[in-house]
């Protein structure tokens, strides 16, 4: 009944099995007795597994259920709308009529613009706006629908390639939000369990891309390689401890070119070798320093002359120099392909409209034509860097050629409100000479090291040197009377 | 879902073992009974009458919560739009794998009987290894997910064992999988005759599929092997 015989006897045998019956029944007594015990055992434990109940494992908790009503009781739930004082700077904003080119009218009141960030005075370039138009006739307003669900157009894809090319990259993608663009970009590449080394001074975008990726995030001292590099040598004896773990751990270097906080250029050269060391990627956003720096405005890899295959992934919001809205991403195309469908902006927002799109085509194409203005910015940078410099009361904080740089109090009152009131006494001041500026705004409780308070003076190309120099006297007698 | 990974592992890849489908009458075990699905429209009588003869055979409710905590098997979403956020810890829930995988077993041991020099006993032994070996680096080895979740690598270091139903013990997909090696055990010893070599192979492989289904087990890792 047993022998070794092809498929079809086997099957004939089986169907059988009913009157073999018996016979089995003779196997099996005189089976040995550990067996049939270890048989036993698992029967049992059929049963058991039949009826055991579903549980969670951490479901367990320590707490009696007198001790959970108890602290029911005593949660007292905080206020839906905390209360704000009134003069909250969100409840009292100022209104913007016209667009906020070179002369902006601000409450009526029209002043030259040193606040917002249109470094290569592109927002009213008549070129641009001509070209959003004839796009605006094309395509309509907007496009409806995210990248992957038919609002992928051509211009969409001829702006990836011109920002490709002219970063000299192989690839390029773009968001349709500035701020989503490094938001998206970090937590597609970096999750639980890789580590990120991130500078103290990033801006508000980066920590929130840095919080949703779940990663272990290092802070080092602003710009201080020394610091970074203290961290990146402690973890690299902890690879050498755990070295499968290391082995899966992805580490990656975040840091602005030009730092929106601070004004600050990042140390890139150094930064690279850093990155060659120790086996970390870095992640370069590029945000102010994209159409500022560099012979062709190409940005901090260009100023440095760093090839730009040093570096991973550049990030930039389009909404600075291009005066556009949105964002983009450049880099090797293994790189910049995944955020197709792993960028979160990328694959479940809608897409750029078109007229912004082209637009900032437009405004490539300028930058393209008239390389010179890039230094002609720089130029007026390191002018009313100079000018500003011995205002009593008041220190500049940012590099002499970064068009948006920081005026912090000297000496701080003590408390951030007052400084804050202060500096807001002079932007007012400032404001009725007809000199428009701002103060840098901080999520105050969601950031994780608050710059201390700082009004930011934006330089563009537009400004003339008699407005700078307007500009650095007027700031200079505001300070003079408010703070002395 | 990131973008394009919402179509996840089809049944087949996964349901790689199961026991012969036409032993099951002699054998009068009850663990193969299909996921419960809500719907019987492509269940054939079998089904029909295995359902309604065993509703709530493999699902035992936790006193605390007044319903199931196990949610029913759904319907596998195939190509369609789900917010699962990991699709691995429902795929042994989806409709048609418990059967698949026990045709699949069923197969490989079809296939085993058909080369003519391996007698009946070592054909049944080399079904259980092989069936145990197959589970043991599928369910306790392979770590993470062939996709990308969105909720940034969770599940990165975590066997299928472990991401089963995030977590959740006594599942009836985990209780089907635990009771599958063991009744392929049983026929595996009565076919070999209770011989004492046979017994070492089988015991030793049956333990190294059954020790890590544990709950005791859960996220263990003996000597650091495939921690990372």
């Amino acid at each position: 009944m047993y022998l070794p015989c092809p498929v079809v006897q086997n099957i004939k045998v089986s169907c059988t099995s009913w009157k073999c019956a018996l016979e089995d029944v003779a196997w099996i007594i005189s089976a040995p007795a550990y067996h049939l015990i270890l048989e036993g055992i698992l029967i049992l434990w059929i049963i058991r597994l039949l009826f055991s109940k579903t549980y969670k494992l951490q479901e367990r908790s320590d707490l009696t259920v007198k001790e959970k009503e108890e602290l029911i009781e005593e949660w007292q739930p905080e206020p839906l709308v905390p209360p704000v004082s009134g003069d909250h700077p969100a409840l009292n904003y100022n209104v913007v009529s016209g667009p906020p080119s070179h002369n902006i009218v601000v409450n009526g009141k029209k002043c030259v613009n040193f606040a917002s960030f249109n470094f290569l005075g592109l927002l009213d370039d008549p070129r641009v706006k001509a070209a959003a138009l004839v796009s605006l006739r094309k395509y309509g307003v907007g496009t409806c629908g995210p990248r992957g669900f038919y609002g992928t157009f051509d211009v969409h894809l001829d702006l990836e390639d011109r920002l490709a090319k002219f970063m000299q990259t192989e690839e390029a993608i773009i968001y349709s939000y500035g701020f989503a663009t490094i938001a998206s970009a970090i937590p597609a590449y970096s999750k639980r369990g890789d580590i990120v080394f991130v500078d103290r001074a990033a801006c508000f975008a980066i920590q929130k891309g840095l919080q949703a990726s779940r990663s272990d995030i290092q802070l080092f001292k602003h710009n201080d390689m020394a610091d970074l590099e203290r961290l990146l040598k402690e973890q690299e004896i902890e690879d050498q401890k755990n070295p499968r773990k290391a082995r899966v751990t992805r580490r990656f270097i975040v840091v602005e070119g030009l730092y929106m906080n601070t004004g600050t250029i990042c140390p890139l050269p150094e930064l690279v070798k850093l990155k060659y060391k120790y086996k970390a990627r870095i992640f370069l956003e590029e945000s102010l320093s994209f159409g500022v720096l560099g012979e062709h405005g190409r940005g901090v890899t260009e100023h440095f002359g760093i090839s730009i295959d040093d570096i991973d992934l550049i990030s930039a919001n389009m909404e600075n120099s291009l005066a556009s809205i949105g964002g983009f991403c450049c880099g090797r195309s293994f790189v910049i392909d995944h955020q197709r469908l792993s960028g979160q902006g990328y694959c479940f927002s809608a897409s750029l409209p078109p007229l912004l799109a082209a637009a900032a085509i437009e405004a490539l194409n300028i930058m393209e034509e008239n390389p010179g203005i890039f230094s002609v910015l720089r130029e007026k940078c390191k002018r009313i860097h100079k000018a500003l410099q011995g205002i009593s009361g008041l220190k500049v904080v940012g590099e002499s050629f970064s068009p948006a740089f920081h005026l912090q109090l000297q000496e701080s009152t003590g408390s951030r409100e007052d400084d804050v009131k202060l500096l807001q006494e002079i932007v007012n001041h400032c404001m009725d000479r007809s000199i428009a500026l701002t103060q840098a705004r901080y999520l105050e409780k969601e950031e994780k090291c608050l710059p201390p308070p700082s009004i930011r003076v934006v330089v563009t190309v537009e400004q003339t040197d008699e407005e700078l120099e307007r500009a650095a006297r007027t700031i200079k007698e505001v300070a003079q009377a408010v703070l002395l | 879902m990131g973008g394009g990974s919402a179509d996840s592992v089809p049944p087949i890849e996964r349901a790689q073992m199961g026991e012969g489908g036409c032993f099951l009458e002699t054998a009068g075990v009850e663990a193969s009974a299909a996921p419960r699905a809500p719907r019987a429209s492509e269940a054939s009588s079998f089904f029909r009458k295995v359902r309604y003869l065993f509703p709530l055979l493999l699902e035992v409710p936790a006193p605390s919560l007044g319903v199931p905590l196990q949610v029913t098997a759904e319907v596998m979403n195939v190509g369609v739009a789900h917010s699962e956020v990991n699709p691995n810890t429902r795929v042994m829930n989806s409709r048609g794998i418990w059967l698949a995988y026990i045709i699949l077993v069923g197969l490989l041991h079809v296939v085993l009987l058909s080369i003519p020099f391996f007698s009946i006993p070592v054909v049944w032994t080399l079904t259980n290894v092989i069936h145990n070996l197959a589970m043991y680096v599928f369910l306790h080895t392979v770590k993470g997910t062939p996709f990308e979740t969105p909720d940034q690598g969770k599940a990165r270091l975590l066997t299928h064992w472990e991401q089963m139903d995030y977590g959740l013990q006594f599942t009836s997909s985990r209780k089907f999988l635990s009771i599958s090696p063991i009744v392929l055990y049983l026929l595996a010893s009565f076919y070999t005759k209770y011989d004492a070599a046979h017994f070492l192979i089988n015991t030793a492989s049956l333990l190294s599929v059954l020790l890590p289904k544990l709950p005791q087990f859960h996220g263990v890792r003996l000597f650091g092997i495939n921690k990372y």
